[in-house]
């Protein structure tokens, strides 16, 4: 970047407010962020070379260690991309128990996301009551997968595990708590004056500006783009009425609040689940075939896109995965931080856009 | 001891570039500008940062679908594509360009030659 300005201050690759390492250059005109560039290759991966010509049974563990908080949608996206490529049916049954895993991992991973926005605008008891409530999701995921992160719960036809009757009555009465601590957390956000001065009109990102750099996820939704989740068009999401939550003011506030309204979302989705889960199978069986698909699912971060090329024996030839967080994070870069007028709004914005640099690096 | 932050990050930046989804669309636009993909990979690895260059495809397939199409000489030259959706051109110097190809279309010479004309001018921006 030419350098134009007054200072150029550097913020990570490692920093307090930041879950991972990534480095943020600000070029600054006193305090006024005059335009930002940002650093990555800090933790790369390269997991789409490991994965390559590696059979699908070993591409789907690695599948979902792009990422360790929204592991289980990468497992999903992996799983549903082989089913498109081999024309395998998923039953009834499997099909509602993935999206009870998915939207279950859904509210642990905005509860972490929300967590780092509270804990980045110093508002620590918030923060911990929202971490303290993950824990919670996080029983439940393992009660219905068999583990907390890197469940590996589905399989092309199905899923691993059933959910018992049992199983389903205590994760609803959880549920129920988490929704009660939440709506609890929720209005002490809304009505806290403090937390709108740091929130409220603070990284603003217009509608055209999200379309531009393809922001997705609740972060396109903050800003009013419609016809921005990609459950919309999923078949089990339809049968069960899902709608988007969308949100106009485009700020940090209204991104974190759409996080929130996704969490009450979340868990209504998985009441009905559970209350209609159709009997039946929950493995249909078949056998991954040679062929190439592209096939995007809605991550808590937005739309995840995996391109999957296998050979007859179900290897994977060539993979490319595209992650909510590649769009998110460039736009939160270039677009919401641009022109901020205190230094001290960069980090609680990037840390609005729920960015994950483990997805961005792969 | 040399820290990743003190490192030169252009073969990092090669490395997204040349990646199969990111190589696609480099190609697709170096064939809009009508220059080399190894001049302009040149190019987005000097102007752009690494974040910029992760979202190409993204900006790239975003800008085929949503760019302004109700001039046909905007739209020829890319005239929104490369300053808001792929930032290699800054605005007022688009603008100039896109006036120019306009006067001289209104002044009589071929659309076609005259777009040619501004494309040449947006190439030699890009490449500036």
């Amino acid at each position: 970047m030419k350098k134009t300005v007054d200072v150029s201050i550097p913020l990570g690759p490692v920093h307090p407010c930041w879950k991972e390492p990534v480095r943020l250059k600000c070029e600054t005109a006193g305090e006024r962020v005059l335009r930002t560039e940002l650093e990555l290759g800090y933790m790369k991966k390269g997991i789409e070379r490991i994965m390559r010509g590696r059979p699908w049974q070993e591409v789907m563990f690695l599948a979902e260690r792009v990422c360790g908080i929204c592991s289980v949608v990468h497992n999903m996206v992996f799983i549903e991309t082989m089913e498109k490529i081999s024309d395998i049916e998923v039953p009834p049954r499997a099909a509602y128990l993935r999206v009870i895993a998915n939207e279950v991992d859904r509210i642990a991973s905005h509860l972490i996301a929300n967590f780092s926005y509270c804990y980045t605008i110093e508002h620590e008891t918030l923060a911990m009551y929202l971490l303290n409530t993950r824990e919670t999701v996080l029983d439940n995921l393992e009660r219905l997968t068999g583990s907390r992160i890197n469940t590996a719960y589905m399989i092309p036809g199905g899923v691993r595990f059933d959910l018992l009757p049992e199983d389903g009555a205590v994760m609803l009465a959880d549920l129920a708590k988490v929704e009660d601590e939440v709506r609890r957390v929720v209005r002490i956000f809304e009505t806290g004056p403090l937390i709108a001065l740091r929130s409220r009109g603070i990284g603003f990102m217009d509608r055209e500006e999200a379309i531009r750099s393809h922001t997705v996820g609740p972060t396109a939704r903050a800003s009013g783009v419609l016809d921005s989740d990609l459950r919309l068009r999923h078949p089990t999401y339809q049968a069960l009425g899902f709608e988007q939550v969308t949100r106009t003011e485009g700020d940090n506030f209204a991104r974190v609040m759409v996080r929130f309204q996704e969490i009450f979302q979340s868990i209504d989705l998985v009441r009905k689940c559970i209350d209609t889960l159709p009997e039946g199978p929950i493995r249909g069986g078949g056998f991954c075939k040679a062929g190439e698909a592209a096939y995007s699912g809605e991550a808590p971060r937005g739309e995840l896109t995996y391109y999957i090329k296998t050979d007859e024996y179900g290897r994977v030839v060539d993979i490319a995965i595209r992650t909510p967080s590649i769009m998110n994070i460039e736009a939160c870069a270039h677009s919401m931080i641009k022109n901020a007028t205190t230094i001290a709004d960069v980090t609680a914005t990037f840390i609005s856009s729920d960015p994950c640099v483990a997805c961005n690096e792969r | 001891m040399k820290y990743l932050y003190e490192k030169d990050l252009r073969p990092m930046k090669y490395t997204i570039l040349t990646s199969a989804r990111h190589d696609e669309a480099t190609r697709a636009i170096a064939r809009q500008l009508g220059v080399t993909d190894a001049k302009l990979r040149m190019v987005l690895i000097r102007r752009l940062d690494m974040s910029l260059l992760e979202n190409l495809g993204s900006r790239w397939e975003m800008g085929q679908e949503h760019a302004d199409s109700s001039d046909r000489v905007a739209e020829e030259l890319g005239c929104e594509l490369f300053t808001r959706f792929i930032p290699l051109v800054d605005t007022e110097t688009m603008q100039s360009i896109h006036s120019d190809t306009k006067t001289m279309i209104e002044s009589g010479s071929s659309a076609d030659d005259a777009i040619e004309w501004g494309r040449a001018r947006i190439r030699e921006e890009v490449l500036r």
